[in-house]
């Protein structure tokens, strides 16, 4: 996908301003984190579990060669073929090539953010391959050429008018005004699709390395369609994504749907382990399974390791309050919300995303909610220090900083700068008490007061005696 | 007990009653307060800008001011969080600073969590008479578990009548220099909040934190509210919210 | 260098390692995290999350009664008396009941599936189905209608213990393991929960407990 992180400041303004936009978010406060609240109490031990999860996704990503060895020995025993892949570009030469190998003509895919990483779905469209999106929210992206706003609910961002609009445009039928209809048309509409596809593209939400299984979670139940019919199925993922054993993923499936969606387990969890059997009536003929970096591998060893932790579930930007108010689109790539704040400038460079680790508050509301424990203000952070060191601060920044820092360490100076600014500021707030404009802080005073001070330091009364 | 009162820059240069006020619950407490006179800044803003350089250097001179002192107690969950939480990662290169670091860690206190659980404040020499609303900041939240203590605290008051508003724990956009540079954003989170204030419908809004309070403040100011008390905790449970 | 080694060499770069002999010793004893809250009745609050999920259950103690149940179950909802069944269930007296029922894998017209499955989960009213020769998934899959006949000494309470009974009975797991909790759904448009989405609208569940 295109990046256009570096827009993030013109974007805020915009969806600020989008009122449809905002009316949408507000559902996401019900329905996921009011959701998620209900079903966390259904675990025995919440903290434990999270805790448990964590030291799961700690153990593979300390040996992580080790496990993919053993996912490929495993997956391939089983009939599979696995693949790895360093780019994007990479992944989309592997699929092309499979399609070419088998004349595919057609795919299906269902749900897959790797994928958006790469942009597979124009590289198909470029060797001639069809390829349709089954999962209604990336269906309905697909009509309305729009990228996805939210790992989980990709279309969080459109209402129902919206969305029958686009369909009766697209679809030629009557327009329909019910959600109920609406997806019912979807399914006979994508039915067929099914039905012909040469190909089957998935992600994985997790690799089972015991088994060399893929592991699937959907609710559509297109995710079992596409591993099904089609005579090729393709899963990819990320190389982080393997998890020692069938226990240790249901550890994490145990968190993931309720920390996504507020449900206890999705409606459909499918367990892929190689291709048909002779016997089979059902199933891929040819199971591929593609491994894929992208830079996932840079964050290995280093201070930030812990972000591959991620599962994916999507409660960061869910509770996140910049998220809520702005939606997905103004981060500008594939990842959005806490998560893509550091994902983004990870894998397309800090110096193409510079606003992301900064437009947050470290308010911590995300790294409460994480399941795998990722500490994510400390990692925004991080990324503020890369910045810094990279000098890739804007010079007025620098300067405040350098100022404040100075001052700061040298008392007597502070001391008086400070006595004497209490007093302008005090004076400028007149009898109101209030400034309603300040010099080099109109971030502030566009939209908000300053209270004034009251013209003495504490530090200065206390010093005089004063006791209150 | 000998508490280390670390005023905090916000509280020093605008709203000095704060200090004056938490001095006073702590002296009520049994507390004997000092106040190191060099005392700047705790160095949450270079800190949280990624100038982990300036925010060691400012850590060190903390340590100096306040190392003899068997408490520290901040009236902020912010600075109180910085020196608890952050200061020992600061210094984690360095064994013999980051033994004496960790000591201060382990001593420094939120105001009312010090109150609460050290302390042990049983009569609040304030008195408050109406209903109020409580903002749970962020650092004090989800750094130090800072929830319970000022609700304790309030409870004590019989005059006061506590109205929880919506969303009491969503961040009200302040976040230091993020308020500034991402301004509309935060206005908009400062608007929101500023919204469910009103819906509670109390005489006063109440927070542990000054940087809350002055963001929360000035938005209220804007949109024209002008009536609404916006008071800190330690300005309620000391009964004084008149400035010198 | 391949990418398979290119990448391998650069993950083996910045970890300290480990020996292939500590992997296998974990994947040998497969510890099991947190357990989920222990539950006294395991048929009660399979049926209870079953129903909370949308699902239709009907109890019986002779699987003979099936055909007749389901005729019934079809005819209220206007549904046509036909479908597939899993090989297993062939001798189940449909024609008595007037259905027409062939043991075969559901084709893309088919309206209505009928399956066994391997077990079911109490804790989230789940079924766990196995792909095989004679277990077709398409039958759960592709009919809007999706009937499961479950034995109830085959309830279990959690996925861990699932997966013991497969590892008890298979020596590989089979090519599809398949957890089904209800019809298909989608919240896709306004996080409106909506059933029936691309898999089956309803699930009916005959509870065999003889």
């Amino acid at each position: 996908m295109q990046v256009s992180a570096i827009h993030f400041k013109r974007s805020v303004t915009e969806k600020l301003n989008d009122a449809k936009l905002q009316n949408a978010l507000s559902r996401l406060q019900t329905r996921f984190v009011g959701g998620r609240a209900a079903v966390i109490d259904e675990i025995a031990d919440f903290e434990a579990s999270r805790t448990a999860a964590a030291a799961i996704r700690d153990c593979v990503l300390k040996n992580l060669d080790q496990w993919l060895l053993r996912f490929e020995q495993q997956a391939t025993a089983r009939g599979a073929t696995v693949h790895w892949a360093e780019s994007g570009a990479d992944v989309n030469r592997i699929v092309a090539e499979i399609a070419a190998r088998h004349g595919v003509r057609k795919a299906a895919k269902s749900k897959s953010m790797v994928t958006e990483e790469c942009g597979l779905n124009e590289a198909l469209e470029a060797q001639g391959v069809e390829v349709v999106e089954t999962d209604l929210g990336e269906y309905i992206l697909q009509l309305a050429h729009e990228a996805p706003s939210h790992i989980v609910a990709p279309v969080v961002h459109k209402n129902k008018e919206d969305i029958a609009d686009l369909f009766a445009d697209k679809h030629h039928l009557p327009r329909k005004t019910d959600i109920a209809e609406l997806c019912r048309e979807a399914r006979e509409i994508l039915r067929p699709a099914f039905l012909s596809a040469d190909m089957g593209i998935s992600g994985a939400n997790f690799l089972v390395a015991e088994t060399g299984s893929a592991l699937i979670v959907t609710n559509e139940g297109n995710g079992r369609l596409v591993t099904t019919l089609p005579r090729v199925h393709v899963a990819i993922t990320g190389i982080e994504k393997v998890v020692p054993t069938l226990e240790d993923v249901t550890t994490l499936l145990r968190l993931l749907p309720r920390s996504a969606t507020g449900q206890s387990i999705t409606n459909y969890v499918s367990v892929l382990t190689g291709a048909k059997g002779a016997d089979d009536h059902d199933g891929p003929e040819h199971f591929h399974i593609i491994l894929v970096d992208n830079g996932r591998s840079s964050l290995l060893g280093g201070e930030m390791q812990s972000m591959l932790r991620c599962i994916r579930c999507g409660a960061c930007m869910n509770h996140c309050p910049v998220y809520q108010n702005i939606g997905g689109h103004a981060y500008g790539w594939v990842y959005p919300g806490p998560m893509g704040s550091i994902l983004t400038p990870t894998f397309v460079g800090l110096e193409n995303a510079p606003d992301l680790p900064n437009a947050s508050t470290l308010c911590g509301a995300c790294g409460v909610v994480c399941p795998v424990k990722i500490p994510l203000p400390d990692l925004l952070r991080q990324l503020r220090e890369k910045q810094m060191a990279r000098g890739l601060k804007s010079w007025q920044e620098k300067i405040a900083l350098k100022l404040w820092s100075w001052m700061a360490r040298h008392p007597a100076v502070y001391a008086l700068s400070t006595k004497i600014t209490v007093r302008v500021l005090k004076y400028a707030g007149g009898r109101e008490g209030l400034l309603h404009r300040l010099p080099g802080a109109s971030g502030w005073t566009d939209g908000r007061d300053l209270p004034a001070p009251v013209g003495k330091t504490f530090r200065e009364l206390y010093r005089q005696g004063k006791r209150s | 007990m000998r508490v280390g009162f670390f005023v905090t820059c916000l509280v020093d240069a605008m709203r000095p009653s704060i200090g004056f006020a938490a001095i006073r619950l702590l002296e009520a407490a049994g507390c004997e307060v000092v106040v190191p006179e060099d005392q700047t800044c705790c160095g949450q803003p270079a800190y949280n800008s990624g100038d982990r350089g300036t925010a060691k250097t400012l850590a060190l001179k903390v340590l100096g001011e306040f190392e003899t002192c068997d408490y520290v107690v901040a009236p902020s969950g912010s600075c109180a969080g910085m020196i608890r939480m952050h200061y020992p990662d600061l210094w984690r290169d360095d064994p013999a600073i980051l033994d004496r670091i960790t000591l201060l860690s382990q001593r420094t206190y939120e105001l009312t969590d010090f109150l609460v659980n050290v302390a042990g404040l049983e009569t609040i020499p304030g008195h408050f008479h109406g209903t109020l609303t409580y903002h749970d900041s962020c650092s004090g939240l989800r750094e130090l578990g800072v929830q319970n203590q000022p609700r304790a605290l309030l409870a004590k008051m019989p005059g006061v009548a506590l109205k929880e508003m919506v969303e009491a724990t969503t961040c009200c956009g302040f976040g230091g220099a993020f308020a500034v540079k991402f301004g509309e954003l935060s206005t908009r989170m400062a608007d929101n909040k500023c919204s469910h204030i009103e819906a509670a419908g109390t005489d006063a809004i109440v927070a542990g934190d000054l940087g809350c309070l002055l963001n929360i403040e000035g938005r209220l100011r804007r949109r024209g509210n002008h009536t609404i008390q916006v008071l800190h905790i330690a300005e309620v449970l000391a009964g004084n919210v008149e400035d010198t | 260098m391949s990418a398979r080694e290119r990448i391998l060499a650069r993950i083996g770069k910045s970890l300290s390692g480990s020996t292939p002999a500590e992997i296998d010793a974990y994947l040998a004893a497969h510890p099991r995290g947190p357990a989920p809250t222990q539950l006294d009745n395991l048929v009660a609050h399979f049926k209870e999350r079953a129903m909370q999920l949308s699902s239709d259950i009907i109890e019986i103690a002779d699987r003979t009664t099936i055909p007749a149940h389901l005729a019934r179950y079809l005819a209220e909802r206007s549904l046509p008396p036909r479908g597939v069944c899993w090989p297993a269930f062939a001798s189940l007296p449909w024609g008595a009941a007037n259905l027409e029922i062939a043991a075969r894998p559901a084709n893309s017209q088919d309206l209505v599936g009928i399956t066994g499955a391997f077990c079911a989960i109490a804790e989230t009213g789940t079924l766990m189905t196995l792909s095989g020769p004679e277990t077709p998934p398409s039958n759960s899959l592709l009919p809007e209608t999706h009937i499961a006949i479950m034995e109830t000494r085959r309830i279990i309470g959690s996925m861990e213990d699932a997966w013991d009974l497969l590892r008890d009975e298979y020596t590989v797991p089979p090519r599809a393991v398949n957890f089904i909790s209800g019809p298909s759904r989608t919240a896709d448009i306004e996080q409106t929960v909506t059933l029936g989405a691309h898999g089956p609208y309803r699930v009916l569940v005959f509870l065999v407990s003889g």
